[in-house]
């Protein structure tokens, strides 16, 4: 049977966020009118964002996808690459590319499992070359995107049943398997694999895995030291 | 990338669909797989663009093939066989592909490659050669002519032309069927749907206009050589150089009688021939503006400057100003499409299955509108000046934030009017100014300015090549024929060919495929070409 690594991207791989890639598509609309109008709308809607994640992740991605509605799925895609260039490869942590390397030489199937969109996603998977990618898309009606994401939206516990029903179809021992996340709201998701690992934790994902014995890592600073089923010496053992 | 989701993109409603793609099926009135087994086919124009990937997809589908019979043309010191081996089997799109099979020692078995040229009779392949293949070349598949849009008359006559009196000399001698590759935009000057049940054989395309005129290629060779002979004649007493004027006299035939360009005109002629000459089991085939691959031999492949290419190029230059119809299509097809077209067809033709024409082109299903792709223009502008480190500011903040528009071709003119007034105007302040403070100080922006002109000006040459493409006229090509190729196979062949541009999402082709692969392509080729220049 094979094994996977399953990674969250916002705060895990890179600081990026949904509000940031959304600020970048407002700051870049076809004129500079409209660019002022729609940054001011995202700059507004920050506090209540901010209050948002803190109660429901699966809350805060509704609203701050809303943001998109009106959008055309030309300008989305046709931008993407620029998004990348300017808000998330500044942001990505130092230590990432290197995580991803030795999982993949490890012998795991590197997979993207986060809550940002398709589009977005494209330019940084094939920046970490990571083939597989389970990720929310918006709705479109005419090309426009409608404000909706077409269900079921990816988030919490939603993360954790993709991950189950990726692993019946490619025939993944989760028990083998490893997941790496920041956030708490990714508990059930990490709790789905043999070897979890608090990945640059939030503070109450940190009590979480202290609890629950689980690996601590800071991808952000310092030199890293990977958990030890990431060792090369420990890797065969976990077969 | 894979995304996982059972999410589909419907290009054509602008919506994701749910659930999992229906799988193909095919009435299984014919068999490609049957009808390529144990057969002989006969390449023409195996070493161009559609060629080379073609040539890809028969070696890597069909292993059932008995032997490709490949005709490549002498290169300088180079033999057929030589550039063949050396060149095109090195090429990205084959070598990918010969690594996939086991490598050079499989295709030799595989192949033979006959020396010839379009130019000569028989298509230039020796007695030796003939005799070798005559009855046991089943189908010719003729990809071979020159595609340049207005270039001297008599370099696109003596291979669209003459090429193919000497294709159907070679099919006749050999006893074979024959699938020949031509152009959709033989339509000539035309808006809205074009059929492909018109008739081939005296077509022109103002015939509607000029109903007392009949067109015949016999007649249009006689004019040809006459024409041809006159301008040589008076190669001394006309001070305008002949290559120009055969040129200009080409692209003035083809007007007269509704043509876009020379390549449209002599391609037309071609078609014309194959259709007058009795008892040859044919088909041809007609692509639209043919563009980078979509998934073989790998997304993005492209050559040559034949496609939107130079206008990929431009748009990522710069150029803001786009005149196109608001409301039409551009007739893009992705290579390997067409690839999987012509097989079709040739599955087709084997079985005695085929109509005469075949459209291969995208607007009829699935269209993309010309708007949308100068968008995508200005996008792919903005991602690569925004972050360009060389070059001015200025020049660089301008390309990255300005949108492009899109305008009429009376705008186009008097923009370009204006452009040219301000840069003479520039060019007098600099010729005063050096004067003044000499050439030292003036000359580099004097020749920076004779640049910038330049540049221009070929901007302008180019885009006025695809006004009408872009412009002038609107077309949709109807592809009743190959969807209904398709249909009759095998649900086996579907698995190796199919035919299903109403299924590419343009905006992903568009952004991360085509463009990515003219970038990877054809910009390192283009920029070397204007250094030597």
């Amino acid at each position: 049977m094979n094994k996977a690594a399953f990674y969250d991207l916002d705060g895990t791989l890179l600081a990026g966020n949904l509000v940031s890639m959304h600020a970048y598509y407002a700051r870049n609309d076809r004129s500079p009118i409209k660019s002022i109008y729609q940054f001011l709308k995202v700059l507004l809607s920050v506090p209540l964002l901010f209050g948002l994640d803190l109660y429901s992740r699966s809350l805060f991605n509704v609203v701050s996808f809303r943001a998109y509605r009106g959008m055309h799925r030309d300008r989305l895609i046709g931008l993407a690459d620029d998004l990348f260039e300017v808000t998330l490869k500044p942001s990505i942590f130092p230590h990432a590319q290197a995580l991803i390397d030795t999982t993949r030489q490890l012998g795991y199937r590197n997979v993207l499992v986060t809550g940002t969109l398709d589009f977005t996603i494209r330019p940084i998977a094939l920046h970490f070359g990571i083939e597989e990618v389970i990720c929310n898309r918006l709705e479109f009606k005419n090309h426009i995107a409608t404000g909706r994401v077409l269900p079921v939206l990816l988030a919490e516990h939603e993360k954790a049943r993709s991950v189950r029903e990726y692993a019946a179809r490619e025939n993944i021992d989760l028990s083998k398997s490893c997941a790496f996340s920041d956030s708490s709201a990714d508990v059930p998701m990490l709790s789905e694999v043999g070897f979890p690992v608090a990945t640059n934790p939030t503070r109450r994902l940190r009590r979480v895995a202290i609890q629950k014995h689980w690996p601590l890592l800071e991808l952000r600073e310092g030199s890293p030291s990977f958990p030890s089923f990431l060792q090369p010496a420990d890797a065969a053992k976990a077969f | 990338m894979r995304a996982l989701t059972t999410w589909r993109w419907n290009p054509v409603l602008g919506e994701y669909e749910s659930g999992e793609p229906r799988p193909l099926r095919g009435t299984g009135e014919i068999s490609a797989i049957q009808a390529f087994s144990d057969k002989t086919m006969l390449l023409l124009g195996g070493t161009g663009f559609v060629g080379k990937v073609l040539l890809a997809m028969v070696l890597d589908r069909f292993p059932e093939l008995k032997h490709l019979v490949v005709q490549v043309r002498r290169k300088k010191n180079l033999t057929g066989e030589e550039r063949f081996y050396t060149e095109t089997l090195q090429s990205p799109p084959l070598k990918v592909i010969v690594d996939r099979i086991g490598g050079e020692s499989v295709v030799r078995q595989k192949v033979k490659v006959v020396e010839g040229d379009l130019d000569e009779p028989l298509c230039g392949i020796s007695e030796q050669d003939i005799e070798a293949l005559k009855g046991k070349v089943d189908i010719v598949v003729n990809l071979a002519g020159v595609v340049d849009f207005d270039p001297p008359v008599n370099e696109s006559v003596e291979p669209n032309v003459y090429g193919t009196q000497h294709l159907l000399e070679l099919v006749n001698v050999l006893s074979a069927k024959l699938v020949h590759v031509s152009t959709s935009y033989v339509a000539g000057k035309k808006d809205g749907r074009v059929s492909e049940d018109t008739a081939i054989e005296g077509y022109f395309p103002e015939h509607e206009k000029r109903q007392n005129e009949t067109f015949s290629v016999a007649e249009e060779l006689k004019w040809y050589e006459r024409f041809v002979e006159e301008t040589r004649a008076t190669r001394t007493t006309n001070p305008k150089p002949v290559r120009e004027r055969l040129r200009e006299g080409g692209l003035a035939r083809a007007d007269y009688w509704g043509w876009t360009n020379t390549y449209t005109y002599t391609k037309s002629m071609g078609e014309q021939l194959i259709a007058q000459t009795p008892g040859v089991a044919y088909a041809i085939v007609r692509p639209a503006i043919v563009e980078s691959s979509l998934r073989f031999p790998f997304p993005g492949w492209n050559e040559g400057f034949t496609t939107s290419a130079p206008l990929v190029l431009m748009g990522g230059e710069g150029v803001k100003n786009w005149p196109v119809r608001k409301d039409g299509p551009l007739e893009i097809i992705p290579v390997d499409i067409v690839a999987e077209g012509i097989l079709i067809v040739t599955a087709a033709v084997l079985c005695g299955r085929n109509k005469r024409v075949y459209h291969l082109a995208s607007a009829d299903q699935n269209p993309i509108m010309l708007p949308r792709l100068v968008a995508f223009l200005g996008m792919n502008s903005r991602y690569k000046h925004k972050h360009k480190k060389t070059g001015s500011r200025l020049a660089n903040a301008w390309k990255a934030y300005v949108e492009t528009e899109v305008i009429t071709v009376d705008t186009l003119q008097s923009r370009r009017t204006r452009l040219h007034r301000g840069l003479d105007v520039m060019h007098a302040a600099l010729t005063l100014g050096k004067t003044l403070l000499g050439a030292k100080r003036v000359d580099p922006y004097l020749k920076s300015l004779r640049d910038t002109r330049r540049q221009i000006r070929a901007q302008e040459i180019t885009l006025d090549k695809f006004l009408p493409f872009m412009f002038h006229n609107s077309f949709i090509f109807e592809t009743k024929n190959i969807r209904e190729a398709a249909r009759m196979l095998t649900d086996e062949d579907l698995k190796r060919l199919k035919w299903d541009p109403e299924t590419i999402d343009w905006a992903d082709y568009w952004v991360n495929v085509h463009t990515k692969g003219i970038e990877r392509w054809i910009r390192p080729v283009f920029t070397a070409q204007r250094k030597k220049n």
